[in-house]
C-alpha cells in the first residue's frame, strides 16, 4: 500500500492550520451557493451577498494577501454571473481610487521632506512648556492638519515629535500617564480630523464615490460642501478629545521644560527652511485649492494625482521611493471593494439587506426616524474597531445607503462613524504604532475609548438633528 | 551547532530565557540566534504604519522590536556571551520578510539578531526552516493548544522554558522510552546535567506493571551511556499513566527531558502525544528532543 510520508501530512496539516480561515470562508461560500436562494432576491443578489461575506472574512481573518482579495473580487464577480467581465473591469477604476493613489503617493511625498521637525518647533513655540497647552496643542494640530492632507501623513509627521517628547522627559522617571496623553493626542486628535473634509481619508473620498453611482438620489458633494457638514464635529471633537484625555490619563507632572529644551536641540540642527520645504507646502496648498475650487469640474482623484505628478515632476521624490513607500495592496483591494459596492446596488443586494436590518426595529421606526441612523453608527463603529476604517465605509457604504434614511445624513453618518474606532490599536495606523511601540496598554484604549466614542456619538447625533437640516435648508446644495 | 532563543519583551520571563538559552548554548558552542517576532499590523494599514516607522526612524525612534533585541544583546553583554561590540542600527540587513543584525563573530560561536512581524507559529517556523536550528527555545505558550502547535510543527528540538527560576538548583529528569529520538534526549540530557551541574534522573514508565522489551533496551542504554560520561545519575522504573507520572516526579524543580514522538503526525494533531501533554502540563521548563 502506498504510504504517505509523516513530514508530507505534518507540511499539509500545518497549511491547515495555517489557512483555516480560507477553508472555513471557502466552504461557507460553497454551502451558501448551494442552499436555496430566498424569494426575494434575485439570484444575481444573492450571489453577490455571498462574495460580500466572503470579502469581509478574508479582510478580517487575512489569510491571502489583500491584492488577492481583490483579484478575487474580480473573478467571482464574473463567475457568479453577478456582471459582465467588461463591466467588471471598468468598475475597478474611479475617482476615489485615484484619489487613494494620489494621496499615498503625495503622502510619502511630504514625510520625504522632513517636515515634521518644522512642526516640532512650530508646535513648542505655541504651547510652551505646559502640559495642558501641549495636549491641546497636539491634539487640534493633528486634527486640522489630518483634515486636510490626510491621518496617515500628520500621524508620520507627528508622532516621532510626540513620542520624543515622552522619551525626553522618561528619562527621570516613570510616566505612564502622561505617555498616553501624549501619544492619544497625536492619535485621536488625527482621527477625529480626518472627517473634516473629503481628503481627510480614503473612506470619505469612498462615500463620495458611492453618493454618486449608488445612491438614487446622484448626490454630489463638494469639498467646500463636505467641510460645511462636518467641520463642527471636528472642532467640538478636538477641543473635547483634550479635555477628555485630560480627564483620564492625569499627567505626573504639569510642566515639561527638560523635555522641550531637549527637543528644541534635537531640532535645532535643521536650520532655516529650505527651498524644497517651500516648494512641498506650496504644491500641497495648491492641491488644496484646486480640491476646493475645481473639485466639481476635475474630481478629487485627478487633483490628487496631478498633485503627486508635481511632487515628482519637481523632483521632491523619486519615483522610487514613491513606489517603495505606496501600499499598492491597499489602492487595489479598494478599487475592488468599491466594485463590489457597485454589484451591491446594481442586483438589490445592498437594498435587500438593510431592509432585513430595518425590519427587525419596524416597531420603532414609526415613532423614531433617527433608528436608521442611530443603527447604522452602532454598526459601522463597531465594525471600525475591528476593520479599519476605510475598509468599513468600502464594505458597509453600499448597505447604510440602503436603510432607509436620507442618503445624504446617512453617507455622512457612516463616513463620520467610521472615525470612532477608539477602542482597538488595529483601526487606525496611529493606534497601532502607539499601541506596538509598547508605550500604552490595549487597556489604555478602552478607558478613553469609550469615553471618546460617547462624545462622539453624542456629537453626531446632535450635528444629525439639529444641525445638517439647517444647513441643508438654508443653502440649499444637495 | 545552531540554537533559537525567542523573546517576546523586557521582562523576566525574557531574562530567563537568555539565562539558560546562554547557559545550554555554552555547553554545545553553539551558534545562538536571538529572535523577536512583533504583532504585525493589519494589512489595511501596513502602508502607513511603514510610512510613520520611516520617519521615525530618521529620529532614531526605532521598531520597538529592535529596542527589545538591544536589551537581550546587553543581557548576553552582561553575562560575557558576546563581546563589547556597540548594537549598531546601521548595521541592520533587510532580508525575506525579517530583518538582521550582523554581528562580529564571538570567538568559536556566532550570535545573530532576528526581528520578524507576523503570526508567532508561521514566522517561527519560517526562521526554523531558514536557520535550520538544532534546539529553539521559547517561553511556555499560556494556551494548551499552541504548545501542542509549536510542539508538533516546529521541525526541530524544543525548549519550552515555564517556571524557571534563575537561583534554584534544578535536576534533570530524563524521560526514557522506546521512541527513536530518546538516545538523542539521553546525549542531549549529559550535556545540559554538565553545565547545570545537575544530576539526572533516568525514568522509564509503563502503563502497565510490564515492562517490554523496548523500553527494558532503551532503559539499559540510557543507564550504560550515563556511567560511560561519569554524570550522577538515578535510575528509575514506574508503573501508571506517563504523563502524569513524569509531571509528578517533576515537580518544579526539574528540567524534564524527552523525546518528541514520531508517531502518527495525523493522530498526534488530534489527540497529541506524551510529549505535548507533558509539555503542556509540567510545571517546570521541558526540552523535546527532535
Amino acid at each position: 500500500m502506498l504510504k504517505i510520508p509523516e513530514e508530507f501530512v505534518r507540511n499539509i496539516l500545518f497549511w491547515i492550520q495555517e489557512k483555516r480561515w480560507l477553508l472555513i470562508i471557502a466552504l461557507m461560500g460553497i454551502v451558501l451557493y448551494q442552499l436555496p436562494y430566498p424569494d426575494n432576491i434575485s439570484p444575481e443578489g444573492y450571489r453577490t451577498l455571498i462574495l460580500t461575506l466572503i470579502v469581509i472574512g478574508l479582510i478580517l481573518t487575512e489569510p491571502v494577501p489583500l491584492p488577492a482579495v481583490a483579484l478575487l473580487i474580480a473573478i467571482l464577480e464574473v463567475a457568479f454571473h453577478i456582471a459582465p467581465a467588461a463591466e467588471v473591469a471598468k468598475s475597478y477604476m474611479n475617482d476615489s481610487v485615484f484619489f487613494i493613489m494620489g494621496s499615498l503617493m503625495m503622502a510619502v511625498a511630504i514625510v520625504h521632506q522632513g517636515l515634521d521637525t518644522r512642526l516640532a518647533l512650530g508646535i513648542i513655540r505655541l504651547t510652551g512648556n505646559n502640559v495642558k497647552h501641549i495636549v491641546l496643542g497636539f491634539t487640534c494640530i493633528s486634527a486640522l492638519l489630518s483634515s486636510f492632507i490626510g491621518e496617515h501623513t500628520v500621524v508620520a509627521m507627528m508622532l516621532p515629535v510626540g513620542l520624543s517628547l515622552v522619551r525626553n522627559c522618561s528619562h527621570q522617571k516613570p510616566i505612564p500617564n502622561l505617555t498616553a496623553l501624549i501619544l492619544f493626542s497625536i492619535a485621536y486628535g488625527s482621527t477625529v480630523g480626518s472627517i473634516g473634509t473629503p481628503s481627510g481619508g480614503a473612506r470619505n473620498a469612498i462615500m463620495l464615490e458611492y453618493w454618486r453611482t449608488i445612491s438614487d438620489a446622484g448626490i454630489s458633494l463638494t469639498y467646500f460642501q463636505w467641510i460645511i457638514m462636518a467641520y463642527p464635529m471636528v472642532l467640538i471633537g478636538m477641543v473635547g478629545t483634550a479635555f477628555m484625555l485630560q480627564v483620564v490619563f492625569k499627567p505626573e507632572f504639569n510642566r515639561m521644560d527638560t523635555a522641550i529644551r531637549r527637543l528644541k536641540i534635537q531640532v535645532a540642527h535643521k536650520g532655516k527652511i529650505t527651498g524644497n520645504e517651500i516648494l512641498t507646502i506650496i504644491i500641497f496648498a495648491l492641491v488644496f485649492l484646486c480640491w476646493v475650487f475645481l473639485n466639481e469640474r476635475y474630481g478629487l482623484g485627478i487633483i490628487a494625482i496631478s498633485g503627486a505628478f508635481l511632487y515628482m515632476a519637481t523632483g521632491l521624490v523619486e519615483w522610487k521611493q514613491v513606489s517603495q513607500n505606496t501600499n499598492w495592496g491597499v489602492i487595489l483591494l479598494f478599487a475592488g471593494v468599491i466594485s463590489l459596492g457597485v454589484q451591491m446596488k446594481n442586483t438589490g443586494t445592498a437594498e435587500w439587506i438593510g431592509n432585513s436590518l430595518m425590519s427587525q426595529f419596524a416597531f420603532l421606526m414609526d415613532q423614531f426616524s433617527f433608528i436608521p441612523y442611530v443603527l447604522n453608527i452602532l454598526l459601522t463603529t463597531i465594525m471600525s474597531n475591528i476593520m479599519s476604517s476605510s475598509g468599513t465605509v468600502a464594505v458597509l457604504g453600499p448597505i447604510t445607503l440602503s436603510m432607509g434614511g436620507e442618503p445624504l445624513y446617512m453617507g455622512m453618518t457612516t463616513a463620520i462613524s467610521s472615525a470612532f474606532g477608539y477602542f482597538s490599536a488595529i483601526a487606525a495606523p496611529a493606534c497601532m504604532i502607539i499601541y506596538s511601540s509598547g508605550l500604552v496598554k490595549i487597556t489604555d484604549f478602552l478607558k478613553a475609548g469609550w469615553r471618546m466614542a460617547l462624545m462622539s456619538i453624542g456629537t453626531l447625533l446632535i450635528l444629525y438633528y439639529f444641525y445638517w437640516p439647517l444647513v441643508v435648508r438654508f443653502t440649499n446644495f444637495k | 551547532m545552531k540554537f533559537l532563543l525567542a523573546i517576546k519583551n523586557t521582562e523576566s520571563d525574557s531574562r530567563n530565557i537568555l539565562d539558560i538559552g546562554c547557559k545550554i548554548a555554552e555547553g554545545f558552542s553553539a551558534d545562538l540566534t536571538i529572535c523577536y517576532i512583533g504583532k504585525k499590523s493589519q494589512s489595511l494599514i501596513e502602508g502607513d504604519v511603514n510610512l510613520a516607522r520611516k520617519s521615525l526612524a530618521e529620529w532614531n525612534i526605532h521598531h520597538p522590536g529592535l529596542e527589545v533585541l538591544e536589551w537581550a544583546y546587553s543581557v548576553l553583554k552582561e553575562k560575557g556571551f558576546a563581546d563589547d561590540t556597540e548594537f549598531n542600527v546601521q548595521n541592520l540587513v533587510e532580508e525575506e520578510g525579517r530583518i538582521r543584525m550582523v554581528l562580529p563573530m564571538q570567538g568559536n560561536y556566532q550570535i545573530r539578531l532576528v526581528l520578524r512581524e507576523g503570526e508567532l507559529l508561521t514566522e517561527l517556523n519560517r526562521e526554523v526552516k531558514r536557520g535550520e536550528f538544532d534546539l529553539a527555545i521559547l517561553g511556555a505558550p499560556d494556551r494548551k493548544r499552541m504548545t501542542h502547535k509549536f510542539a508538533q510543527f516546529l521541525e526541530t528540538s524544543i525548549f519550552f522554558v515555564k517556571n524557571f527560576q534563575p537561583h534554584w538548583k534544578y535536576k534533570i529528569l530524563l524521560c526514557v522510552d522506546d521512541s527513536r529520538a530518546t538516545k538523542r534526549a539521553v546525549i542531549f540530557s549529559t550535556r545540559i546535567s554538565k553545565q547545570f551541574n545537575a544530576p539526572i534522573i533516568s525514568l522509564t514508565v509503563s502503563k502497565t506493571s510490564f515492562f517490554g522489551k523496548g523500553y527494558r533496551n532503551a532503559h539499559s542504554w540510557a543507564e550504560r551511556y550515563l556511567k560511560r560520561v561519569g554524570i550522577p545519575f538515578e535510575s528509575k522504573f514506574s508503573s501508571g499513566d506517563p504523563v502524569e507520572v513524569f509531571i509528578q516526579e517533576a515537580g518544579s524543580d526539574h528540567i524534564i527531558i524527552m523525546g518528541k514522538a514520531k508517531g502518527s503526525e495525523l493522530l498526534q494533531f488530534a489527540r497529541g502525544s506524551k510529549p505535548i501533554h507533558t509539555a503542556q502540563q509540567a510545571n517546570c521548563p521541558v526540552l523535546l528532543v527532535q
